[in-house]
């Protein structure tokens, strides 16, 4: 016992050493990239303008699992009096549900950039309305990679793939449903493709008998899948691509992006968006309605998706698409910045091929006729 | 003494029977609510009637990967358990010692990492056996499915299993073991007949250990195979990130805890019916 | 004729042990290589460009590896200690003393690591919130320590059902009391299994990630968890480099204790 009492007294005395004067604390979920992008060059870009202030950046795991764990916590801080995370950064499924449970605080009338930012995604995350409480950090979409090399004239279409994958047996990857947004994605893409129409299962209204109409999608599906290689993880495709074990792959554009500057793909990969469309979905700003710094945090927020940083930062850095809507960053930017960006997927293709998810209950539709249908 | 055994192995037991039930037994009950709650409420059975519906073939995939694992692991823990103890080779024994335990410091997510570029097709492990011309690099195979699971776990948990081993056979009395190999039997023979039977309580122990935690290990299905068909933590992890369905997810941690316990269960029955033997 | 055979033995061994030396080194070499890695693709079956960039970014100014790692290594310590108190007298109980419903005991310790942590996790850290202990390390020290304590209570009770009875009744007729048999003969015996179980529960704290996100983020941060978003992001270089560093402490601690056995344990092991 008398270590117990050792270690608890140790343990208090750490505890009792006080954090800076004001913390902001902001919690992402994503990639390690996105969690140091707040700490070096957000977090001391912010420290400056408000001295006294630190930012303490928590990465929560990439995917839905980790914008998930950022619900839980809130979750479980409901009877707190304060919350402790005071920026977020969340995927759309998270934020609806966080809408809905009350669990966000309704903050962009307060931030004058929220103003530059008036796409749909701002306003409506699968099917939630969530206008006024998250603001886009950058937009992502997923198209597919392909290795130049291994295939000259990459198919255009989803039809046009599922024939290439059968030409090409085991040269398709995708992670299929549980390892990751990428693959789900994909079979989202595939049932907006062959599934009927897909502007209801983007738009709504939500028709639970719909779903008996993807039978045949699903069956031919299953049927694709046996050529293809089922990768393991969002990660797991980009890997099979950097070895060369696959040809062609569903991936996210901005892990896309990453995974080439930090040597892991081979040079010649390039990207297609294939008709008639594959989605995307941005990462939101929000607030939880329980910080006890949303003034800093709207502050926060305030800078990060003005258009110097959405153009420094999320474009140029990273090569991600930009939150706010582009023609706010014109002038901020140098030309061949710019163009990098669209090197493999034009802006004209960008606004054709890249489709919302499907909204909430239709998603989930799709996630267990899969499970049902095709994985079984 | 005025304490009865009884009384004391309960006060001895107590402290820590409370930190478990602190922090696993209450939170528990609101899992096991959740698992039994239907969507209206009230006491239902349809998550695990979903459960089984949707991942009774995970449940088998699981059962047979971690027994599978659990088994490879035993017999390579033996093996080097037993050469360690009864080896005769010094640069054998002190090569081996110095090598198996590298494994035991790396976390599961950091072993699953690395198992998926050393077992793919294009992954180090083919590709050295291509350079050193074991193999036509035609005949390179991927790796990253049930077998990769199994590697992996083999690999992460062989040296706690043969760790636990050596140790309980490094304090056995040397001096039977001597005299089983004087009277001329082979190390093999003595390793099984002699030395292995008095240690099997910490085998087992170890294999009991090895198996829950396998079975409760996401990062190593979800980074080294595909998802079709995939363990169930995979599967609970899945249902909670994409539908924020807890009840089934629940239900497939309640099936994992039958799992555990079950073979929690056989072990201890064994050492009841050991005790009492005369 | 003999020795050709104990040579063609010789060869045999020395074979299957390189092969066991690749399987076993071979993924960590793997992990090694890719720390360097700064340019890594096919058809290279070798990295092309070799360099410390990503060491560089673990170890810049802004990003509190440092910190972090002795947080880490903090937390499992104190949970090590937590586990060992708690188990060392458990273990004892379980294994000697005639206990009712041992089984159903036994099978209690194994609920935390058995049952999947998260859906726990959640109620633990509403409990802890409520109680105004959340982002304390003590509270991530006790989250830990019921984690790990399956390790720490079920090795000790097997240690100590391996400690021969008759040598603790020699004691105890030689004139010793209970509690000095225990701490003279029952204990040292039983020593080398407990401590290695307190490796298990230092590796096991130093790899949580979970719980100390629900119970201890932002206050507490540790190390895993820049390993666990840097790897589930399938960021190589960072992962592997957090994976080596978090290598130094557990090797050390290793080192330690095996260092502790050999000095003052193994020595009575004879006696």
């Amino acid at each position: 016992m008398r270590i117990i009492t050792l270690a608890c007294s140790l343990a208090a005395l750490i505890v009792a050493s006080p954090l800076s004067a004001q913390t902001l604390n902001v919690a992402s979920a994503g990639d390690q990239n996105m969690v140091d992008y707040v700490k070096d060059y957000l977090g001391p870009m912010f420290e400056k303008a408000h001295p006294g202030v630190k930012v303490v950046s928590v990465g929560t795991g990439p995917g839905d699992s980790g914008s998930q764990k950022i619900y839980e916590k809130l979750d479980a801080q409901k009877g707190a009096a304060s919350t402790d995370f005071d920026v977020l950064v969340i995927h759309q499924k998270a934020a609806g549900q966080m809408v809905k449970e009350g669990l966000l605080n309704k903050y962009t009338a307060n931030v004058e950039t929220a103003k530059l930012a008036t796409g749909d995604s701002a306003k409506n995350s699968l099917g939630t309305d969530v206008s006024g409480f998250v603001i886009p950090m950058f937009q992502s979409q997923t198209a597919l990679a392909y290795n130049a090399d291994m295939v000259k004239t990459p198919p255009a279409t989803f039809a046009e793939l599922a024939d290439w994958a059968k030409k090409n047996p085991k040269q398709f990857g995708y992670n299929g449903i549980k390892g990751g947004m990428s693959g789900v994605s994909f079979v989202a893409g595939w049932v907006y493709a062959f599934g009927g129409d897909a502007e209801k299962l983007m738009k709504g209204p939500y028709d639970a008998a719909t779903k008996t109409s993807w039978d045949k999608a699903f069956a031919d599906l299953k049927a694709f899948n046996a050529n293809v290689v089922i990768t393991p993880g969002n990660a797991g495709t980009l890997d099979m691509l950097n070895r060369g074990e696959i040809a062609i792959g569903p991936v996210w554009v901005d892990m896309f992006y990453s995974w080439q500057a930090d040597g892991k793909l081979p040079p010649n990969m390039k990207l297609k968006l294939i008709s008639p469309g594959m989605p995307g979905q941005p990462m939101y700003y929000a607030v939880p309605e329980k910080s006890a710094q949303k003034k800093l945090a709207e502050a926060f927020i305030a800078l990060a998706t003005s258009p110097q940083v959405q153009a420094d930062g999320i474009v140029k850095k990273f090569n991600w698409y930009p939150g706010i809507d582009a023609k706010n960053l014109e002038g901020k930017l140098d030309k061949a910045a710019w163009d990098k960006l669209f090197t493999d997927v034009t802006p004209a293709e960008l606004a054709k091929n890249g489709k919302p998810f499907p909204i909430a209950p239709y998603f989930n539709d799709i996630l267990e006729g899969y499970e049902k249908k095709v994985a079984n | 003494m005025s304490l009865s055994q009884r009384n004391l192995a309960l006060l001895l037991i107590a402290p820590g029977l409370a930190l478990v039930a602190a922090l696993f037994l209450y939170p528990l009950c609101f899992s096991l609510i959740s698992a039994f709650t239907g969507p209206e409420g009230g006491f239902s059975l349809q998550a695990f009637g979903k459960a089984w519906e949707l991942y009774s073939g995970d449940v088998v995939f699981t059962v047979i990967i971690v027994l599978s694992s659990c088994l490879l692991t035993g017999l390579a823990a033996i093996v080097i358990a037993g050469t360690l103890t009864l080896g005769e080779n010094r640069w054998i024994v002190g090569t081996l010692k110095a090598l198996y335990r590298w494994p035991l410091f790396i976390p599961f997510i950091v072993a699953a990492q690395c198992m998926r570029t050393f077992l793919a097709k294009n992954g180090l492990m083919n590709n050295t056996f291509v350079s050193l011309g074991l193999m036509e690099p035609l005949q390179a195979m991927s790796f990253l499915d049930w077998r990769g699971i199994i590697a992996t776990f083999v690999w992460k948990q062989t040296p706690f299993v043969a760790l636990l081993l050596a140790g309980a056979l490094a304090a056995l009395d040397r001096a039977t073991l001597e005299a089983g190999r004087n009277l001329g039997a082979s190390r093999m023979r003595v390793l099984v007949e002699l030395a292995l039977p008095q240690v099997m309580p910490q085998l087992l122990v170890a294999l009991v250990l090895s198996f829950v935690t396998m079975l409760s290990v996401l990062s190593v299905p979800m980074m080294v195979a595909g998802s079709q068909p995939t363990m169930l933590t995979v599967d609970m992890a899945f249902r909670i990130n994409a539908y924020g369905d807890y009840a089934t997810a629940n239900a497939l941690g309640v099936i994992t805890y039958l799992i555990s316990a079950g073979a929690a269960i056989i072990y201890l029955k064994r050492g009841m019916a050991k005790e009492n033997a005369p | 004729m003999i020795r050709a055979v104990s040579g063609l033995r010789m060869v045999l061994a020395a074979f299957a042990l390189a092969a066991f030396a690749f399987f076993l080194i071979g993924p960590l070499v793997n992990l090694a290589l890719w720390s360097v890695a700064e340019r890594w693709y096919t058809p290279y079956k070798l990295p092309v460009v070799y360099g410390t960039r990503y060491w560089e970014q673990v170890f810049r100014p802004t990003g509190d590896a440092m910190a972090s790692l002795g947080t880490s290594v903090w937390i499992a310590v104190l949970t090590v200690l937590v586990a060992l108190a708690l188990s060392i007298p458990a273990g004892y109980a379980l294994a000697r003393l005639k206990l009712p419903a041992r089984a159903f005991f036994m099978v209690l310790f194994l609920l935390p690591q058995a049952f999947p942590s998260v859906a726990i996790y959640i109620n633990v850290a509403r409990v802890f919130y409520s109680l105004g202990i959340n982002g304390t390390v003590f509270a991530v020290v006790l989250v830990h320590a019921a984690h790990g304590l399956v390790y720490s209570v079920w090795i000790a009770a097997a240690a100590f059902a391996a400690v021969d009875k008759d040598l603790e009744l020699a004691a105890r007729n030689i004139g010793a009391s209970p509690l000095k048999a225990f701490f003279s003969v029952t204990l040292p015996l039983a020593a080398p299994g407990i401590i290695a179980s307190g490796i298990f529960v230092f590796l096991e704290s130093l790899d949580e990630f979970t719980g100390t996100f629900f119970v201890g983020v932002p206050q507490v941060t540790t190390l895993p968890l820049l390993l666990y978003s840097a790897a589930m992001g399938g960021n190589y270089q960072v992962a592997s480099i957090t994976a080596l560093i978090l290598l130094v402490p557990s090797v050390l601690f290793m080192l330690f204790i095996e260092r502790f056995l050999r000095a003052d344990v193994l020595a009575k092991v004879g006696a």
